[in-house]
């Protein structure tokens, strides 16, 4: 019986105090983005210029399209860590059917219809079958992995040169600004709105704030999760337009490497709770100029790739002690009711 | 653990010098008093009862002496002497533990593991830490099997597993915070029987409670606090039911509370909702009843006897047996529901009795938790939210059942409890059903809310709707209904009309 008073305790009241001090992990995670804005642009010259910044956001914003994805499975209690891997193994398969004479609308919409394949086999195992999405997802990334390379056997996958459908969206600029920042802002805009304004954004939130107490409302749980997944897929498959634009290929690698993790930390950085229930798009942008900014600050100081990944995991772990602190899963929230 | 077990019996002395003393003590969050100058003593051998409505102080003036928190000001006394815990271990190290209604056993541990838990030596034989604890189980009346794992035991047992590792951890002071919530009523028989063990140890007990008549019943002293502030401390004897209630929310509605109130016999209307020979694995057997349009019916029954498990049969949230199931009728149409949208689509409601963990949405406020209950539903779905719509519901909710309206803004988990119930009725409500059930609609809900939950529901039942109260306290049962029915053990096994039911007679029924 005392186990519970001593959790409670001297850690309980600063927990309380810090929630009531800090409003919240997007306005930190702001703050921390605009005061890191004023300090790159005196101290690193070459930083504050408008090429950078369009660069900058053009940088991230392939990063921040999966994140919107990632984002809302994980507001819903979620995980998808196939989404780098549908987003290369649709377009794998695309590019390749392309180069075997499909024509490029109709690859495209082949790669649509495979990646929304994977998310409703995603959303049924997790709905239905009720297994742990983590390990559904996981399970599904390595099936897309060795299933893409079955159908294009290829490291890397090179598009069409002549195809402007195919890259206007990486490589276009509309009235100057690089197509993939537009993209990134419409499907940040069109994320929000389905969040914030529409039902089932209700009811996901719902479900991650409380996903029995979601049932009993009669929220149909199980469709909802296997739209959850589809919507995730329809990201990768919007992504992976943007980066086969950006780059004129797709390499199956990136399914096996850590872009996940990135994608991940975005996500988390910004303020969308592993709990459930909590954060918002808004959260997905925040996090993902703090993490373009720190990048991009990098890349200018010429600091090698070790040091990035050291500070992008320590930066992670921040981010996740941060979010214990501010929403605690012990007893004492669970009492507070009383 | 010598130290208490030697005690002599006879150390229950009154006049003793209190073993702890609050004098004058407040704590003040963000400006506000949680409490404000309570003075608070605890003699050896006394059980001195903490009542009070929901957000009362009582549980920040039991954080304080549990050391969770410190108090702002004021002196705080162990054996005359003032005392200062930074941290709950020190109060632990002076002898106050403090036991919560969820317990915190490890489950896959025997008793004896338990009990010893956090003060292991680093080899331990497990024949003697078995006789050990036999020992000290003996000596304190407890028939508990030391070598049984907790999981296996009941909800009595594990409590008195707690309290004998409250002994052995040498506790001169033990809080307990609602210990009879989840105890049938012959558990608490016994439970008040290990309280005056404890007592005749000489140990002070401070109890909190819902339940007034079991402070009236086991403490010798009785403090009531209102709103952060000490109303009045008097020996149990010169305090009665209707004076505590009247205490505690500063007005007289003590004696409104549970009457009952002389009701016609109701004509029966259209059966709407019919249970036959309904039967789920152990826990439902073969159970029938029938429910009316405009009629509440009451079940009673001690927990275990297939309540809320019949309830959320109804409403699809358990599944019942395949074959040999039985069979629920809605207006005479036979229904299986896989999930309870489809019973929500039907018009069946169903108000859980443990809010915390399925009732209510804790990162929304009460507005958006009473308008996602109504766009779950077929007539209430649209794909765009309105905010006209959503205030026109939680409008009219919080006005017909007087959610505190200051608290629109907050979210639900800074709501008091009576509070956060009438949300989670409301958010059910919304959704207009025509048979709606109650699963124990006021547990741990404050006094002053409870008549505007009866009343509610007593109005459902004149709008015409079936209405179903599922409820461990008998007098809530006998005041809100029209027709009792009593489970046991999986079963309906009597009837009666309210006129002719007492609590006798339920409760005879539900044990025997």
């Amino acid at each position: 019986m005392t186990i519970d008073a001593a959790r409670g305790g001297a850690s309980g009241a600063l927990r309380r105090r810090g929630r009531a001090l800090l409003a919240s992990q997007e306005q930190i995670v702001l703050a921390i983005t605009l005061s890191l804005i004023v300090i790159f642009s005196f101290a690193l010259s070459g930083f504050a210029t408008i090429d950078n910044f369009l660069n900058l956001l053009r940088s991230i914003s392939i990063l921040g399209i999966l994140g919107l994805g990632l984002g809302m499975i994980v507001i819903s209690r979620g995980i998808d860590l196939s989404e780098v891997a549908i987003m290369a193994g649709s377009w794998s398969i695309a590019l390749i059917e392309m180069q075997n004479g499909m024509s490029v609308p109709l690859a495209i919409g082949v790669a649509l219809l495979v990646a929304l394949l994977i998310g409703c086999f995603n959303g049924f195992m997790v709905a239905f079958v009720e297994a742990p999405p983590l390990f559904v997802t996981l399970a599904s990334a390595f099936v897309i992995y060795g299933a893409a390379f079955w159908f294009a056997p290829a490291w890397v996958v090179y598009a069409p040169k002549d195809s402007s459908v195919l890259t206007f969206l990486g490589a276009g600029r509309l009235f100057g600004v690089p197509m993939p920042i537009l993209v990134f802002l419409f499907c940040a805009l069109a994320m929000h709105l389905f969040m914030s304004q529409t039902s089932i954004g209700r009811f996901i939130y719902a479900q991650g704030d409380n996903p029995e107490a979601a049932r009993l409302t009669g929220v149909a749980l199980r469709p909802l999760m296997v739209l959850e997944y589809s919507i995730v897929a329809l990201l990768a498959w919007v992504a992976g337009w943007v980066w086969v634009g950006t780059t004129g290929s797709m390499q199956m690698a990136i399914a096996q490497g850590t872009m996940i993790f990135d994608v991940i930390l975005v996500v988390v950085l910004g303020g969308i709770s592993l709990v459930g229930g909590r954060g918002s798009v808004f959260s997905v942008v925040v996090g993902c100029m703090l993490i373009g900014i720190l990048l991009n600050a990098f890349t200018i100081m010429d600091v090698n790739s070790e040091v990035q990944n050291i500070v992008k995991g320590v930066v992670l772990l921040a981010a996740i002690v941060l979010d214990n602190f501010l929403h605690p899963r012990d007893e004492e929230t669970a009492r507070q009711g009383d | 653990m010598s130290e208490v077990l030697d005690r002599d019996e006879s150390v229950a002395d009154k006049a003793a010098a209190p073993l702890l003393q609050i004098v004058n003590g407040s704590k003040v969050y963000g400006g506000i008093h949680a409490i404000e100058n309570v003075s608070f003593d605890l003699r050896p051998g006394e059980v001195h009862a903490l009542v009070g409505e929901n957000g009362a102080g009582k549980s920040t003036l039991c954080k304080a002496i549990s050391g969770a928190i410190k108090l702002t000001s004021g002196d705080f006394l162990l054996d005359g002497r003032p005392v200062n815990f930074s941290e709950p271990r020190d109060s632990l190290a002076a002898g106050i533990c403090m036991v919560y209604q969820e317990t915190s056993l490890v489950p896959t541990m025997t008793a004896a593991q338990n009990i010893e838990l956090g003060n292991e030596r680093l080899l331990t034989r497990f024949r003697t830490l078995n006789i050990q604890a036999q020992q000290l189980l003996q000596s304190l009346n407890f028939h508990v099997d030391p070598a049984t794992p907790v999981t296996m035991l009941g909800t009595a047992k594990k409590q008195m597993v707690e309290i004998a590792r409250a002994v052995y951890n040498k506790a001169r002071i033990i809080i307990f915070d609602e210990p009879t919530a989840s105890l049938t009523p012959e558990e608490i028989v016994h439970f008040f029987h290990l309280i005056r063990e404890l007592r005749s140890r000489g140990v002070g007990i401070i109890y909190i409670s819902h339940a007034l008549e079991e402070s009236l019943q086991i403490a010798d002293r009785i403090t009531v606090l209102r709103d952060g502030k000490q109303v009045i401390t008097a020996p149990t004897k010169d305090l009665t039911r209707e004076a505590l209630v009247q205490h505690m929310v500063g007005r007289d509605v003590a004696k409104a509370l549970y009457e009952r109130k002389p009701r016609g016999r109701h004509e029966r209307r259209e059966k709407v909702l019919t249970v036959e020979n309904v039967t789920m694995g152990m826990a439902v057997k073969n159970m029938s009843f029938s429910v009316y349009a405009g009629e509440v019916v009451g079940i009673a029954g001690l927990i275990g006897s297939g309540r809320t498990e019949i309830a959320k049969i109804i409403f699809g949230a358990l599944k019942r047996n395949l074959i040999n199931g039985g069979t629920i009728r809605l207006r005479g149409k036979p229904i299986r529901y896989r999930v309870p949208k489809q019973a929500i689509d039907d018009g069946i409601a169903y108000i859980t009795e443990d809010r915390k963990r399925d009732g209510f949405f804790e990162t929304m406020v009460v507005d958006d938790n009473v308008y996602i209950g109504r766009l779950a539903t077929k007539q209430g779905w649209r794909f765009l939210l309105s905010r006209a719509g959503r205030a026109k519901f939680a409008n009219y909710w919080v006005e017909r059942l007087q959610i505190s309206a200051l608290q629109r803004k907050a979210k639900i988990v800074e709501l008091s409890g009576g509070n956060q119930q009438k949300v989670v009725v409301s958010k059910v409500l919304v959704q207009e059903p025509s048979v709606v059930i109650f699963d124990e609609p006021t547990r741990g809900v404050d006094v002053g809310t409870i008549p505007h939950i009866h009343s509610e529901i007593r109005r459902l039942a004149d709008e015409g709707k079936a209405v179903v109260v599922i409820s461990s306290y008998l007098p809530e049962v006998l005041s809100v209904s029209d027709r009792i029915l009593v489970a046991r053990l999986g079963r309906i096994v009597a009837e009666f009309e309210v006129a002719e039911a007492t609590q006798d007679k339920i409760l005879y029924a539900a044990i025997h």
